[in-house]
């Protein structure tokens, strides 16, 4: 089995949480996904690693942006999009979609804030 | 992989780096994976290069013209160069290199599978986004370093090219990966102090010389990406693009053509396709040629590998079987 699909997997695992996705943050390219296909990942990808892009940017030199997150809320999901790791422009980013019924949405992002480090190191 | 297997003929195609897909190349891909092969895809053109197939998947794709997994992983921060030796020669010994890496601890497993992903990705863009002139299938296991496991579906490569390729097409810069030259714009410091670390040392060697592929080796990041930052950083007023470098010299249509009769396979693709074009012989020799020392005299003279270079199966005639002179000596 693939590593990334077992890492993201446990992410999936957490209750509420309906897709999740490992993203190039140089490249926009989606490298692994798990969960509901529904939504196009290869088309969302690069609007996503732009957003991290932005958000890693936007504070200025020497700030950490180690466990920066991008989310957006609608009225039934919360979409989560975390930085991994970035060093010298690469970079890459987790990205969640919660289902805002199904779950608590602080537990949600606790369980993925949790989940985070151990992502890529296993 | 059978002989009705065999799935190749030689095509000639070319293109220029503005092509939207995968083209000829692609469907060649395709069918390979369908058919299961198990060997390397050998693209000739420029910059050309090699891809792996396992089984109908692709496992890595090498081109002269995108920075390798092996220089990604040679970034700072990633493996250090001591610690990559040790792990090198221990799978030397018996073993694959991306499992002695994870054994290690020097990388994880799922970080190892991504970094390899995007490599290959960057290198099949770079292979379609430039010439490409024929290809041919040597079925055989791939030999290469760190293969991707499990390996990369031929549909999601393409698709993934195929986006980078709309992506090229639709840059505000126009920025053409191996021609333009990107060239630092003198700014004030304190424009320079908001700059993030990967910006500046991108201006640091924007030195009016170096293309985005340059950049993308010095840098050990994707081609595509340092692409993307090029064009962001042009937008931005950060950099002027050009000149652009001339193109690379394609190879003359004229002179002997040798087909690959020394191989069954390329027998049977010629026989079966009627082609009456044949295969130039261009591929690079196994081995390099080594300098031997020929006797007391300390004279030295050129061994070149079986499978050079006709110009190099012709110094090897030269030196290892000379002429006798008409002289009578």
């Amino acid at each position: 089995m693939s590593a990334i699909s077992e890492s993201i997997g446990r992410v999936l695992r957490t209750p509420g949480i309906r897709a999740v996705a490992l993203v190039d943050m140089g490249t926009g390219m989606v490298v692994g996904s798990a969960g509901d296909q529904t939504m196009d990942l290869m088309a969302a990808g690069p609007g996503l690693a732009e957003e991290a892009r932005l958000a890693v940017r936007s504070p200025g030199p020497g700030v950490s942006v180690d466990a920066a997150t991008v989310t957006t809320m609608t009225a039934r999901s919360l979409y989560l999009t975390k930085i991994l790791e970035y060093s010298g422009g690469e970079g890459l980013l987790l990205y969640a979609d919660i289902d805002l019924a199904q779950t608590n949405v602080a537990l949600a992002t606790l369980q993925i804030d949790r989940l985070s480090p151990e992502l890529l190191a296993s | 992989m059978t002989e009705s297997q065999e799935p190749v003929f030689p095509f000639r195609a070319t293109g220029g780096p503005r092509r939207m897909t995968a083209g000829p190349l692609g469907e060649m891909l395709t069918e390979y994976a369908a058919r299961g092969l198990s060997g390397t895809v050998r693209v000739i053109g420029d910059p050309g290069g090699l891809v792996h197939f396992s089984q109908g998947g692709v496992v890595a794709v090498e081109t002269p013209g995108a920075p390798g997994p092996e220089l990604l992983l040679s970034r700072p921060g990633q493996i250090s160069g001591s610690s990559w030796a040790l792990a090198y020669a221990a799978a030397a010994a018996g073993g694959q290199l991306t499992a002695e890496l994870v054994r290690r601890k020097l990388i994880g497993a799922a970080r190892l599978e991504a970094l390899l992903r995007i490599a290959l990705a960057d290198a099949m863009f770079v292979l379609t986004a430039g010439q490409v002139d024929s290809c041919e299938a040597e079925v055989a296991e791939p030999v290469c370093l760190l293969p991707l496991d499990p390996p990369a579906d031929v549909s999601w490569l393409l698709a993934e090219t195929s986006r980078r390729l709309a992506v090229l097409t639709t840059l505000p810069s126009q920025l053409v990966p191996d021609r333009d030259r990107v060239t630092a714009k003198a700014r004030p410091l304190d424009q320079r102090a908001r700059l993030d670390d990967a910006q500046r040392d991108v201006l640091a060697l924007a030195n009016g010389r170096r293309t985005a592929r340059d950049l993308a080796f010095a840098l050990g990041r994707g081609v595509f990406a340092v692409t993307g930052e090029l064009d962001r950083m042009h937008a931005a007023g950060l950099l002027a693009i050009g000149p652009r470098r001339g193109a690379a010299p394609v190879p003359p249509l004229t002179g002997p053509l040798v087909t690959r009769a020394e191989t069954a396979a390329a027998g049977h693709r010629a026989g079966t396709a009627g082609q009456a074009e044949a295969v130039r012989e261009i591929s690079p020799p196994r081995e390099l040629p080594r300098r031997r020392a020929a006797g007391r005299g300390g004279a030295h003279h050129a061994e070149a590998a079986p499978s050079g270079s006709a110009l190099l199966r012709v110094l090897r005639l030269g030196f290892s079987n000379p002429q006798p002179s008409d002289g009578g000596h």
